[in-house]
C-alpha cells in the first residue's frame, strides 16, 4: 500500500496552487494542516484524478494513477471539500445510485449501505431527501458514500469544518475508526481535529509540503518552548509584536498570553509543555491572526 | 443499474415531474382541439363540431368512397357546377350538407389537378368544358410530365420525378380522410413541444453534477468516467424514446380513437396531386412520427453535447427551440437564396410542408428528395454527436496537459 507523489505541481494560470510536492504516504491517518489557500484542496483533487498535475506523477503501488483509471479509482473513497449531492434524492437512493457508479452490485449495495448509515448514525433517516438536512448530516452522508467501496484510499478535504464541536468530536472519533486498515488522508486548518487521530502530519503553505512527521517528531523539532506569563493590559500589544503568541486570555490581573520564544520572555515566564497547536503557530505563525479566527 | 437511478434522478426533481405530466396533459389537450376543429354540416344545413363530427363527415364521404374513377370525378364536377349555376354567390348550408360536403375532397382534387403550379382557384372547374372532366387523369398527367420539366434542372432530376410521378396508381382510391389531415398538424406542433421538453430534461441529465457540485464524487469514483458516462448518453436516449412516443401514442391513440383512421390507406396525392412522395395518409402519418422521432432524438444529443461541454443546462435547453422554431422563421426567409436552409432540423417537424413542395437535390448523379435527406442528415448527426457527448465526460478535468 504506497501512494506516492513525485515532484507534483500545479499551476493555474500563473498561480503555483502545489509546487513539487514530493511524498510518500502507506497504511495510516495523515493530517494535512495549511492555511487557506495552501493548496491542499488542489493536492486532494489530483490524487482522486480530477485534475492532472501540471507537471511530476502520482503513482499508486507504482503504478501512474491517471493511467490506471478506474482501477485506481475503485480503491479510492473522496470526500470534497466542497460536497455537492442530488438534492431531491433520497438517502438512501443517493447511497444506491453512487454506489452504482462505483461498480457495487445492488444486493452488496443494499447491504454496505445499511452497514455505513449505521455506523454515521443515519439510518433512521434513510428515506429523508437529501436536500432536507443538515449540513453535518450531509457530511456523514458524505463520509458513508466515501466508504461504500471499503476503499483502501480514503481522501476527506476538511471533513469538519462548519460542524458545532460536539459533532466535531464525533466525526474525529468516526474517522479513526474508519481508519483501520487504509491510508487515510485528511485536510484541515483546525489543529485538533488531528492532534489525536492522525499518525502522521503534513504541513503545507503556499502550495508547498514543507514537513512531514509524526506529532511527536513535529513538536520535538520546534527550537521554541513555549510560556505562559500574565502581562500588563497596556503591554500585551507590545508582546504580540515581538513575540509569537498563541492564546491570549484577558484576566483581572492583565492579560494572559502563551508565547513562543527560545528565551523566557520575562521573568516570572512559566514554561508548558508544547502541543501541534503551538507547532502550528510556530509555522504559520505570521497569520497568527487567521489562525485564532478559525479556533472553534 | 445505473441507468435506473440516472433515470430516477431525473424523475426525482419536482420541476421535471411538473412539466412531463403537463407535456402528457398537452397530448390531452391536443387531441380535443385536433377533434373539435372538424365541423360537420346536416343535411337541414346545420353545423356541428364536437368529437361525433368526424366520424359523421366521413360517414357522409364515404359515399364516395372507393375506386375514383373519371365518371365519378366527372360527376362530382358537373354536380358542382351545376350549383354553382343555382347559386351563383353563397351556396346555402342544406346544399353544402345534402351534396357538396360528400364530394368537396373530390372536386378540390379536380382543382388541384388543374392548377398544378399556381395557386388554388376554384374557377378553373367552372370553365371544364364538357367533356374534359371526364379526361381528368389524362390532364393529370399530361401536368405531371410538365412538373417534373419545370422542376428538374438536369435530366437526371426530370427522369427522378418522372418516376415518382408513375407510382401513382390511376385512378386513385378514395376514402374520407379528414381524421389524418387533421391530426398530422398536431402530431407536427406537439413533436416539436416534445422535442423542447426532451431537450430540457437530456440537458439536467448531464448537467446535474454540475449543478449541484456532486461533480467531484462523481467523477472520482470507479465508472464515473466510463460507465456512467455512458448510462447517462443512454439515460438521454432513452428519455427521449419514453417521452416520445409515450407522448405521441396518447396523442395519437386520443384523437384517432375519436375521429377514426378512415382515409389510412388514401394516398395522398388527393390532396397534392403533384406530390412527389406516392404515400397513403397512413405512411404519411407514420413518416411524420418518425420525423418528429429524430428531432427528439437529435434534442437529446445535442442538448446533452451542450450541457456536458459548458457543464451547465442553461444554454442547453434554449437550443430546441431555437433548432426546431426560429429555424422555421430563418428558413423560410433564406430557403429561396441557399439551398442549405431547406436541409433545416426544423423540417423534420415541418414534414408536412416538405410533402407540398418539390424539392430535390442531386449529387454527381444521385437524386434525392427533401424528407429522406433531411432524416437521414440529422439522424446521423444525431448519432454521431453520442461519442462526443461521452468524451467530454470521459476526459473531464484531465483534457490539456499544462494549465
Ligand atoms: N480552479 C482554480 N483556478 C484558479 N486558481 C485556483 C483554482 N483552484 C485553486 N486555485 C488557487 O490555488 C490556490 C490553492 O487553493 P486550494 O483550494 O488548493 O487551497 P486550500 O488549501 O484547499 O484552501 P482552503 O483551506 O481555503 O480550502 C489558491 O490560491 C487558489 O486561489
Ligand atoms: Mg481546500
Amino acid at each position: 500500500m504506497e501512494l506516492e507523489l513525485k515532484n507534483v505541481s500545479k499551476e493555474f494560470k500563473g498561480v503555483h496552487a502545489v509546487s513539487d510536492v514530493s511524498v510518500s504516504m502507506r497504511k495510516g491517518v495523515y493530517g494535512l494542516l495549511g492555511v487557506n489557500g495552501a493548496g491542499k484542496t488542489t493536492l486532494m483533487r489530483m490524487l482522486c484524478t480530477l485534475i492532472r498535475p501540471t507537471s511530476g506523477e502520482i503513482t499508486w503501488e507504482g503504478k501512474n494513477i491517471l493511467e490506471m483509471g478506474a482501477a485506481y479509482r475503485d480503491v479510492l473513497g473522496y470526500l470534497p471539500q466542497d460536497f455537492g449531492y442530488y438534492p431531491d434524492l433520497s438517502i438512501s437512493d443517493y447511497m444506491m445510485y453512487i454506489a452504482s457508479i462505483k461498480g457495487i452490485r445492488p444486493m452488496a449495495a443494499r447491504k454496505r449501505t445499511k452497514q455505513l448509515l449505521g455506523q454515521v448514525g443515519m439510518a433512521k433517516y434513510e428515506k429523508r431527501k437529501m436536500k432536507t438536512l443538515s449540513g453535518g448530516m450531509a457530511r456523514r452522508i458524505g463520509i458513508a458514500q466515501a466508504m461504500l467501496n471499503n476503499p483502501k484510499i480514503l481522501v476527506l478535504d476538511e471533513p469538519t469544518a462548519g460542524l458545532d464541536p460536539n459533532e466535531r468530536i464525533r466525526f474525529r472519533n468516526l474517522i479513526s475508526e474508519l481508519s483501520d486498515d487504509r491510508l487515510v488522508l485528511l485536510s484541515t486548518h483546525i489543529v485538533s481535529d488531528v492532534e489525536f487521530i492522525a499518525n502522521q502530519i503534513m504541513l503545507m503553505k503556499n502550495g508547498e509540503l514543507f514537513y512531514e512527521g509524526t506529532t511527536e517528531e513535529l513538536i520535538s523539532s520546534m527550537d521554541e518552548s513555549v510560556w505562559h506569563c500574565t502581562v500588563p493590559k497596556n503591554k500585551a500589544n507590545d508582546f504580540m509584536a515581538r513575540y509569537l503568541v498563541g492564546n491570549v486570555k484577558t484576566a483581572p490581573k492583565g492579560a494572559e498570553l502563551r508565547i513562543l520564544s527560545k528565551e523566557p520572555p520575562m521573568e516570572g515566564a512559566v514554561r508548558e509543555e508544547a502541543t501541534l497547536e503551538d507547532a502550528f503557530l510556530l509555522y504559520f505563525g505570521e497569520k497568527a491572526g487567521d489562525i485564532d479566527d478559525t479556533e472553534i | 443499474m445505473i441507468l435506473r437511478y440516472e433515470l430516477k434522478k431525473v424523475l426525482s426533481k419536482k420541476l421535471n415531474r411538473i412539466i412531463l405530466i403537463g407535456t402528457l396533459l398537452a397530448a390531452a389537450a391536443l387531441s380535443m382541439f385536433a377533434v373539435g376543429g372538424v365541423s360537420y354540416v346536416d343535411r337541414e344545413g346545420t353545423v356541428h363540431a364536437g368529437p361525433a363530427s368526424t366520424r359523421r363527415l366521413a360517414a357522409d364521404r364515404s359515399r364516395w368512397a372507393g375506386e375514383l374513377t373519371e365518371d365519378k370525378i366527372a360527376q362530382a364536377v358537373n354536380s358542382r357546377k351545376e350549383i354553382r349555376n343555382r347559386y351563383p354567390y353563397d351556396i346555402p348550408n342544406e346544399e353544402y350538407g345534402k351534396t357538396i360536403q360528400a364530394y368537396n375532397d373530390i372536386t378540390d382534387f379536380a382543382i388541384d389537378v388543374l392548377t398544378p403550379d399556381e395557386g388554388w382557384d376554384e374557377r378553373v372547374l367552372y370553365q371544364l368544358e364538357d367533356g374534359q372532366a371526364e379526361d381528368l387523369y389524362s390532364i393529370y398527367e399530361a401536368n405531371q410530365q410538365k412538373m417534373a420539366k419545370e422542376y428538374g434542372r438536369t435530366p437526371e432530376q426530370r427522369q427522378f420525378l418522372e418516376e415518382q410521378y408513375s407510382k401513382i396508381e390511376l385512378p386513385l382510391t378514395y376514402a374520407p380522410m379528414d381524421s389524418w389531415d387533421t391530426i398530422l398538424v398536431y402530431v407536427e406542433t406537439y413533436g416539436m413541444i416534445l422535442a423542447i421538453v426532451v431537450g430540457f430534461l437530456a440537458a439536467g441529465v448531464f448537467a446535474e453534477e454540475f449543478r449541484s457540485r456532486a461533480d467531484a464524487v462523481f467523477f472520482s469514483s470507479k465508472y464515473g468516467r466510463t460507465k456512467a458516462a455512458k448510462s447517462k448518453v443512454a439515460a438521454g436516449l432513452l428519455i427521449a424514446t419514453i417521452v416520445y412516443w409515450t407522448g405521441m401514442g396518447i396523442l395519437l391513440l386520443i384523437s384517432l380513437g375519436i375521429m377514426g383512421v378512415s382515409g389510412f390507406d388514401t394516398l395522398y396525392q388527393i390532396e397534392h396531386p403533384y406530390s412527389i412522395y406516392v404515400m397513403t395518409y397512413g405512411q404519411y402519418c407514420l413518416l411524420a412520427v418518425l420525423g418528429g422521432y429524430i428531432a427528439n432524438l437529435l434534442a437529446a444529443s445535442v442538448t446533452m453535447l451542450i450541457a456536458a461541454k459548458l457543464r451547465s443546462a442553461s444554454v442547453a435547453v434554449c437550443v430546441p427551440f431555437f433548432l426546431f422554431c426560429v429555424m422555421q422563421f430563418i428558413g423560410r426567409a433564406l430557403s429561396n437564396f441557399l439551398t442549405f436552409f431547406k436541409l433545416t432540423p426544423d423540417m423534420l417537424v415541418n414534414v408536412l410542408g416538405c410533402a407540398k413542395s418539390i424539392n430535390i437535390f442531386q449529387i454527381g448523379d444521385y437524386v434525392f428528395r427533401q424528407i429522406p435527406c433531411v432524416m437521414m442528415i440529422y439522424f446521423v448527426t444525431a448519432v454521431i454527436l453520442l461519442p462526443f457527448v461521452y468524451r467530454s465526460y470521459h476526459c473531464y478535468g484531465l483534457k490539456k496537459k499544462g494549465i
